[in-house]
Order: structure tokens, then sequence, then C-alpha cells
């Protein structure tokens, strides 16, 4: 046999670990196997099948996870942060159409670009205008059908989500990003 | 070298080529993510492409990394992730699936969902694009909803909700939590609302495993 | 009632109790298997949701079928029916992956991948047994996670133990060129 290499070792050792599965899981097991017609020899299948019948089944009913609409339902954990900073804005056209406006409002910001799948991730391709001075930087770009994550780039150095959309629900690098669905085929 | 030796290489670099077996540079990616890790991200990539899973994907995930001033390493973790889930989607979506359902269908595991909840999305719409559906299953848990309630939500409009209804539907919730509800309670009494609209059946088609 | 299963009871002999109409001796093979079957089937499948179904509908079978089985070899018959509840189960969804998202330190930690971080390199692992085909991963997972030897692979798959080596052969070379594809650097 081939000598193994060190990751290959390791990635063995890990792959060997115990696994975690769900704790009633012998029960469930044990449940299914009591409803079962036991295993005797076939020589008597009849009899077997007789003495099962007559046992009676349990009747096993899978717990759904219900809807809780009194007022009184209790805080639900938020997962993700929902921002409603000083720059909010109005929320993106997005139903369905195809030209999208993005709107922010940052009344500090000399600059603002706007930076997302839809065009590599460049903080240099799509600068928003400010409308009048009023602190309110916009651009209006055509997107096809599908999801995009994007986030807003003020003075080419801080990361803002919209505050009106959807956060994109991994962090993995820090600064949050948005996402804007746009529906059809 | 000889004629032959030659020519042997020449037959080895057009089946590799052929076959995908030597990576591609991305050219996007050359001067954006750390020399250090490109030739690993552009194997994923290729990994992707292979699959005949959404490289676009991978490929814009990366450069989000890049454009936030990520390390290398992290970029890697990032799109290694998002290619399992791609698969995981593509797998649960079936294999007719467009890309925008596939990134969609991603999201909605990222956030919680089985494989499981996309097959049973797939089932309930069949002739519908998935992509707004399983985007707002994702949305929905990302201003608090639990997964299971948005699951039980997006699974009870699949049948008649069109990608309109859908987005509304999600903007209405995201409108009252930001007033104050709780986000079970904002989704109950929209969906409800949505339910008398669209003239559908509230209880959703088939339970949820636990 | 049946009997408490003994520690140290044979397989042989807890199937013939369970055969003789003692259904919690067949607890006792089900204590007994319940942990390296589900790794196997974690491992193989991908998804723990999916591998606990699979060890769960392993279990109901071999209880039924048990009168079919050798006492003396129980150990490597229960591997067969699990194996071909992974290859349907896995035939049906292809591989999948179950990804919950936890706190914000949990993907922080899986985010900042180093190839001496455990969880990036479990992750690497995953990924890439996720590329090689399944009838490799099988072979691969049976000789070196789970340390059956070729006969009993054999036994196990119905394949030849020649056919099992090419298989364990191909899955080691593939997973050594894509662990070192992803973890150098």
């Amino acid at each position: 046999m081939a000598e193994r290499d060190d990751r290959l070792d390791r990635a063995i050792e890990l792959l060997r670990e115990p696994v975690s599965l769900r704790s009633d899981l012998e029960q469930r097991i044990m449940a299914e196997v009591e409803a079962a017609p036991p295993p005797r020899a076939w020589a008597r299948p009849l009899w077997s099948a007789l003495e099962w019948m007559r046992r009676g089944r349990p009747v096993t009913v899978s717990p759904l996870g219900g809807l809780a609409l009194a007022a009184g339902v209790a805080a639900i954990l938020v997962v993700g942060r929902w921002s409603v900073g000083p720059e909010r804005g109005p929320a993106a056209a997005e139903d369905g159409a195809s030209v999208v406006q993005f709107v922010i409002h940052a009344p500090a910001a000399r600059s603002v670009s706007l930076v997302g799948d839809f065009n590599d991730w460049s903080q240099q391709a799509t600068p928003m205008q400010e409308a009048r001075g009023a602190g309110v930087w916009t651009v209006t770009l055509p997107l096809d059908p599908g999801r995009y994550r994007y986030a807003f780039l003020l003075d080419e150095n801080t990361w803002v989500s919209d505050p009106s959309a959807p956060r994109a629900l991994d962090d993995e690098f820090g600064p949050p990003s948005s996402v804007v669905t746009i529906g059809g085929s | 070298m000889s004629a032959r030796r030659v020519l042997g290489w020449c037959c080895f670099l057009f089946v590799a080529l052929a076959t995908g077996e030597l990576s591609a540079q991305e050219p996007r990616l050359v001067d954006r993510v750390p020399a250090a890790v490109r030739s690993q991200v552009d194997a994923v990539v290729d990994s992707a492409r292979a699959a005949g899973l959404p490289a676009e994907a991978l490929i814009d995930r990366a450069l989000e990394g890049a454009s936030k001033g990520a390390d290398g390493q992290r970029i890697l973790a990032a799109v290694r992730r998002l290619w399992l889930e791609l698969s995981a989607a593509r797998d649960a979506l079936g294999s007719g699936s467009t890309a925008a359902e596939v990134v969609a269908g991603a999201s909605a595991l990222r956030a919680g969902a089985t494989g499981g909840d996309l097959t049973h999305l797939r089932a309930q719409r069949p002739r519908q694009s998935l992509t707004v559906a399983a985007a707002v299953l994702a949305d929905l848990v990302a201003v608090g909803v639990p997964i299971d309630t948005a699951v039980i939500a997006v699974l009870a409009l699949a049948e008649d909700a069109d990608d309109t209804e859908y987005i509304a539907f999600r903007r209405n919730v995201e409108r009252d939590i930001a007033r104050g509800a709780s986000p079970v309670a904002a989704l109950g009494v929209r969906l409800d609302a949505a339910a008398e609209l669209l003239g559908t059946d509230r209880a959703p088609p088939s339970p949820r495993k636990p | 009632m049946g009997m408490r299963v003994e520690e140290g009871e044979s397989d042989a002999a807890l199937v013939r109790r369970t055969l003789a109409g003692d259904s919690d001796a067949f607890t006792g093979l089900v204590r007994r298997y319940q942990d390296r079957l589900g790794r196997y089937a974690v491992r193989m499948l991908g998804e723990t949701a999916d591998a606990e179904e699979a060890l769960q509908d392993t279990f109901v079978r071999a209880y039924r079928s048990l009168a079919r089985c050798d006492p003396e070899r129980f150990g490597a018959w229960i591997y067969g029916i699990l194996v071909n509840r992974c290859r349907t189960l896995g035939a049906q969804r292809a591989r999948r992956r179950k990804l919950v998202v936890g706190d914000a330190s949990a993907v922080e930690r899986a985010s900042v991948a180093h190839s001496e971080d455990r969880e990036a390199w479990r992750e690497a692992i995953e990924w890439a047994l996720a590329q090689i085909s399944p009838a490799n991963r099988e072979a691969f997972l049976l000789k070196h996670v789970e340390d059956l030897s070729y006969d009993e692979m054999t036994e196990v798959t119905g394949a030849s133990v020649s056919a099992l080596k090419m298989r364990v052969s191909r899955a080691r070379e593939e997973l050594r060129r894509l662990l070192a594809e992803q973890t150098h650097g």
C-alpha cells in the first residue's frame, strides 16, 4: 500500500471522529421496530401476519411547527440586525421591474458608490448622484432577474448596507451587504 | 525534445484543456484576489463550471471579499462554502433549475432551510420560477422570522402567489416589524391577509420534518 | 417484557434472542452499531438529516429481515443494508449539505480559514469528499474510516476485491490532489 501523506492522514483522522445525531434516534427506531411484525422464521408467515394484525399499530404524528398568532407571542430572537440608522432612505423599487433605483440618505458623505454583484464589486464603476444637495444619493441600474448582493461605499472607505433592503445573512467579510431580488423567469 | 514528445505534450494539453483538467485563470480575479489563494479560488470556480453550477456567483463572492479588503484565506473559505451551498441547492431544486434559482436556493439554505424544503417548494410551484420564493424565505429569516415559520409561510403561498405578491408579502412583514411587531406575529397577520387575497388555503401543503 | 442486554453479549446471541421474540435484545444491537453506522452515513451522504433517515430505515429493515441474517455475520450484514440505503438516498437526492447559520462568532471562526484551523480543514475535507464519485467515496470511507477489510467490503458492497482496491486508490489520489490544492499557500 502506498504511503499516506500527512494531509490525507489528517483528513482520515477528522473523518473518524464521532458524529452527533439526534438524541431520540434510538427511541424512533425502536418505535418502528415495535410496530413491525416480529422477524420470526418464515416457516409460518401467515400466522406471524395474523399475530401482527391482532397487536395493532401505534399511530405516530410528526409535530408540526405552527404559527403563533396571538398578541402575547414571546419575543423572537432576531437573527440579523435591521438597521434603522441615520442613512435610511426610501425602499428600492424592485417589484419585478428590470430597472432598479438605489437610494441612500447620507448627508455627510462627499461621495457614494454603489458596489455589488452587478458591477463586479468595482468601487468606481457606479458612482451615485446627490439630488440637489439634499444628502440623498441615487442611481438607477437595469438588472436581469436574479438575486444580487450589494452595499454602499461612502467616501471610498466606509461600507454601509441599505437599511431599506433585506440584509445578506452572512457577514463573511465583516462589513454587511444587502440583497435585492428581481423577479421573472 | 523529439517531435514525438512534442506531439505527445500537445495531445496532453489538448485533452487536458478539453476535459478541464487544467485550471483556467478567471481574468476578473487577477490583480484583485490575493495571489496566495488565487489558484485555489480558480480551482473552486473551475470545479463549479465542470459541475454545471453558477460559477458567476462564486466569482462575485470572491470579488466582494476582495473589494472589502478581506484576506485571502477568508475569501477562499467563503467561496468554498458557497460552492457547497450551490451544489446542495441544485440537487434539491433539480438539475433543470436556472442559475438564479440555484443562487436563491443557496441563500435559503444559508438561512437554515433544508434541501427537503426546497424540493417541496419545487413540487408546489412546478411551472413558476423559484428565485423570488426562495429569496423571500432567506429575507424573512434575515429580519428575524424563525426558519420553520418562514418555510411554512413560503410554502403556503407557493401555489397561488406570483413573484410580485411574494415581494409585497415580504415588504409588508418587514414594514410591520420596523413598526414594532414581533416577526412571527407580523408574518402571521400578513400571511392571513395574503391567503385571503389569493383565495389560497392557508394551511401548508405538507408538514416539515421535525 | 424482554431480558436486559448483558454487556459483552455477542451480536449472534442478541440476534438469536431477537428472533426468539425479545425485541429488547434488538435494542442492544441498535446501541452497539448506531454510532458507527451513523458516522458512515453522515460522511457518505453529507447531511445529518439524511443520514438519520438512512440509519432509521436500515435498522428497521434489518429487524424485519433478521431471519435471513447469519447471526455470526450481523455486523457485515447490517453494513450492507446501510450501504444500499445510502446509495438509494444518495441517488435520489445527490449530495447535500445542510448549512445552518450559527452564531456570528462561529461563522467568523469558520471564515478565518488557515490550514491549521480545524474547522476550515473540516470544510475543506467535506468539499473534497463531495468532488469524488459516490462509488469511490463509499470504498474510501469503508476502508479508511470504518476499517473494514477488503473481504468484508466485498460482502458489504457486492464488488470484487480488485474493483474495491482500485476505487480506494483512486479516491486517495483524488483527495490527496484536492486537499493539496485547497490548503497550500
